[in-house]
């Protein structure tokens, strides 16, 4: 490949639960700043690649490379201070604690005053001001005080992603990120998501096609653990195998 | 050399005690995600009911019985008043059953005293076998480690070769998938809670022949059981058999060659164990 | 903090000071009791109320804390602020050792401390040798602090009183920084915290030692006020005992460690007066607080004053 170095190259990646391979000899390759989307039916193993990638599965065969670095076998929470930022696809806040206090954790997950003992997170210099961007880009600044409990699940979602910006992620790994809301509340989320700037290079699991043609420069499809398609937008739409996957097996 | 044998003879005893007691908890968990720390007062509840009716009809068969029904019909009522409103909370449910296991402690201090009281054994069980080896040992806890055996064997034969075990089995993964196939998971849970009461019942009398029925006991046994269940791993039946030979081995060993350190025998294997396999030798991941 | 808050905590703050002044021996002893129970609770709390993890063998790193002190002061002669010191490290170093029991979650950690606790328990009761059996170490002095002696119920109240107020605001920041708020993270959701960069093993770890050092300071004022120590400080009752106190009084607040310290030690000292069944009668309060007050007493005002406030928003 020629150019500067890729955001993310996984290399024939597999993952082995016992007798099942939920990833088969996957490749993939995204550059910097790419919309890479990735699509494929329920137990195509979307969702354990991206836990390949972030970590929080050990790979059983393969490599993965991230800006450069070797980090297949790099734990799940140094991941994040390479650059790595992910949603999960079930909802996944700090419940019990208030929209404030969950982006202040995601603040310090990498912050040099992770280990203070003493002082409140709002003293420490930055982490206000960091937290306040965030919530603003996400539309949840007026919230910030209220316990998680009390917000609607399109808003969890917000902050969902909120939690996985404050870091500037380089690579932010979004699975399904609009799953469960209402038409007015993906549009929101989306329009969100294509805002983000070209810095974060993106990979998203996404079931519907046309959000997912709406977003990609790239489509990745994945079926049964294994790589069957990988172009443009309008390519995959048109690929035959892509039809009988999606509407054969209805 | 003799001296090793007997040491082992009596770890083996002591395990088949473990693993009756250890078995109900470890199965009560496995099926039904529930912690119930008053097992050990099942076990010292049937003891004492065991004895009573053991010095009453001198027989030992008896007082296992009753025993365990004894235990059966407290566990009932354990699990419909208090354990059915933790639902899934296992910090609630441990908090509950100890409530519970202190109220049994303490009723049972009043009734029966705080005296150490041996079961009474019928005439022929006391007394020694000679065993091939020219050991001598006795009779009683030959029964008991032979009960252990037949116990372990028969739960093994129950889980692992029938349909109820199969059901049990798959209870354990998926609740859900096993009321849709029109199995009654309620009907099944109490039988598993009844059987795992009636096994500690049994083992407290067995317990109390062993080695007396005194107030405290319940919560000595309980913690060995629980040492057997941690090394075992929760939920696993060859865990249990396993771990009770390990933890009635060391504790045989240590109170033979350590006996003011023997405890710290028991914290080896765990420790060991939490820096290598934390989920025990056959647990499984998704339950710790 | 609110006026009304402000304005009970001085309340507060008062009657605690003048408590021995406006009552006698007994109550103040009392009170010890309570505030060093309280302070063991709390121990307990750090882990249960912010970490999600419910430990069961603090009674241990306390009574160990109180043996090293007592042994060292009444055997070899140790000048007691040093045995004092050797008690809270020798505690310490305890917790450092059962801080592998964090390799382990929920059901597993709550059965490998409590059997963790029980083996101490039961090395204090065997090794009668060196540690004095069932009847264990006596004749244990009143603190000292060079040369001035706290022999007096009342002025041991203070000692207690200050270093248990010393560590409350100690406890108040430490839950209130960053890794308080990691802990209440991980309690949470540990994957979450893994995606964000929290390594929450370590983080568990570094809890389960701050709160061994705690129950062992606890543990070390519990034995100048008893001036003696045996295998019961380190049963399973106690553990049990401080985090019910914890949950009575409310798990997760900075006072509901001494509002169900001193609930249960009252009801206990007034229920033994009229029923022997005072083990029968404390399960009971366990069952009852855990099936219908889970938040305790401080969840309870808690439940009460934000109705209010949330009327309002």
């Amino acid at each position: 490949m020629m150019g500067p170095q890729p955001a993310l190259e996984v290399r024939h990646v597999t993952k082995d639960f016992g007798g099942l391979r939920a990833v088969d000899s996957v490749s993939l390759t995204v550059a910097v700043g790419e919309r890479r989307v990735l699509i494929g039916p329920n137990g195509a193993g979307k969702t354990s690649l991206f836990h390949c990638i972030s970590g929080a599965h050990t790979i059983s065969g393969g490599e993965i490379h991230c800006f450069g670095n070797l980090i297949s076998h790099m734990p799940e929470y140094e991941r994040a201070a390479i650059g790595i930022g992910r949603t999960f696809q079930i909802s996944s806040v700090f419940l019990g604690l208030t929209v404030l206090e969950n982006i202040q954790i995601a603040a310090l997950g990498t912050h040099e005053r992770k280990w203070d003992l003493w002082r409140r997170p709002d003293q420490i210099t930055g982490i206000d001001g960091l937290c306040r961007k965030v919530l603003e880009e996400v539309g949840l600044l007026d919230r910030s005080q209220r316990q998680l409990s009390s917000l609607s699940y399109g808003e969890r979602r917000q902050l969902e992603l909120g939690l996985a910006l404050v870091n500037r992620p380089k690579l932010l790994l979004l699975d399904e990120p609009c799953a469960g809301l209402s038409p007015a509340e993906r549009q929101r989320l989306f329009s969100l998501i294509k805002e983000l700037p070209r810095t974060i290079t993106i990979v998203m699991i996404e079931h519907d096609m046309d959000v997912a043609l709406g977003l990609a420069d790239q489509v990745t499809v994945l079926h049964r653990g294994r790589k069957i398609v990988e172009g443009s937008a309008d390519q995959i739409k048109e690929d035959p195998q892509v039809r009988e996957v999606y509407f054969g097996e209805v | 050399m003799d001296s090793f044998i007997l040491q082992t003879l009596n770890g083996i005893s002591y395990s088949a005690l473990l693993f009756l007691l250890a078995s109900g908890f470890t199965l009560t968990f496995g099926l039904m995600r529930i912690v119930n720390m008053a097992h050990g007062a099942y076990y010292l509840f049937g003891g004492y009911v065991g004895l009573m009716v053991a010095k009453s009809t001198g027989s030992l068969a008896l007082a296992m019985v009753s025993g365990g029904i004894a235990s059966v019909i407290v566990g009932q009522i354990v699990d419909r008043l208090f354990i059915r409103r933790t639902g899934e909370d296992h910090l609630a449910q441990v908090l509950v059953t100890v409530g519970v296991a202190y109220i049994i402690g303490d009723v049972s201090l009043k009734t029966w005293g705080g005296d150490a009281q041996k079961l009474p054994l019928p005439l022929d069980l006391r007394g020694i076998w000679e065993l091939p080896g020219g050991i001598i040992y006795p009779k009683f806890r030959v029964l008991l480690t032979l009960i252990g055996i037949l116990t372990g064997i028969g739960l093994w034969f129950i889980y692992k070769r029938t349909q109820i075990g199969a059901a049990i089995r798959a209870g354990v993964d998926d609740r859900e998938m096993v009321s849709a196939t029109g199995i009654h998971v309620d009907r099944l849970f109490i039988l598993i809670s009844a059987l795992a009461s009636f096994l500690a019942g049994v083992s407290g009398v067995l317990g109390g022949a062993f080695l007396t029925v005194y107030p405290g006991a319940e919560w000595e046994i309980l913690v060995f059981a629980l040492v057997v269940v941690i090394v075992g791993g929760l939920g696993s039946l060859e865990g249990a058999m396993i771990g009770a030979v390990i933890v009635g081995l060391l504790d045989a060993y240590g109170r033979w060659l350590a006996p003011e350190l023997s405890y710290f025998v028991l914290f080896g294997p765990m420790a060991i164990l939490l820096l290598y396999r934390p989920r025990g030798l056959f647990g499984s991941v998704h339950i710790a | 903090m609110t006026n009304l808050k402000k304005v009970l905590a001085l309340a507060a703050l008062g009657l605690m000071l003048a408590w021995p002044f406006i009552t006698g021996d007994y109550l103040t002893g009392l009170m010890t009791q309570i505030l060093i129970f309280g302070l063991l609770a709390l121990s307990a709390d750090l882990l249960l109320g912010h970490a999600g993890l419910f430990s069961l063998c603090h009674a241990s790193f306390f009574s160990v804390a109180a043996y090293t002190a007592a042994i060292l002061q009444v055997r070899y002669q140790v000048p007691v602020e040093v045995s004092a010191i050797c008690g809270v490290l020798s505690g310490t170093l305890l917790g450092l050792i059962f801080g592998l029991s964090v390799r382990t979650r929920g059901v597993y950690f709550i059965l490998v401390t409590l059997a963790m606790g029980y083996v101490v328990w039961g090395i204090g009761y065997r090794w009668a040798s060196f540690t004095g059996g069932d009847s264990g170490v006596t004749g244990v002095a009143a603190f000292s602090l060079f040369g001035f002696s706290f022999s007096s119920p009342k002025s041991y109240y203070f000692v207690v009183l200050f270093v248990v107020s010393a560590l409350i605001a100690v406890y108040a920041h430490l839950t209130a920084s960053p890794f308080g708020l990691a802990l209440r993270g991980i309690k949470s959701s540990e994957p979450r915290m893994r995606s964000l960069g929290f390594n929450p093993a370590k983080h568990l770890y570094v809890a389960f030692v701050i709160s061994s050092v705690m129950a062992s300071i606890a543990g070390v004022l519990y034995v100048y006020f008893n001036k003696f120590v045996n295998p019961v400080s380190a049963s399973l009752h106690v553990s049990v005992d401080s985090v019910l106190m914890a949950i009575v009084g409310g798990s997760g607040s900075l006072f509901g460690s001494f509002i169900g310290s001193a609930i249960v030690l009252w009801l206990r000292n007034w229920v033994s007066t009229f029923i022997e069944l005072h083990l029968a009668v404390m399960g009971l309060v366990f069952i009852a607080v855990v099936l219908w007050a889970p938040g305790g007493l401080m969840g309870w005002v808690h439940k009460v004053t934000s109705k209010s406030s949330r009327e309002m928003s």
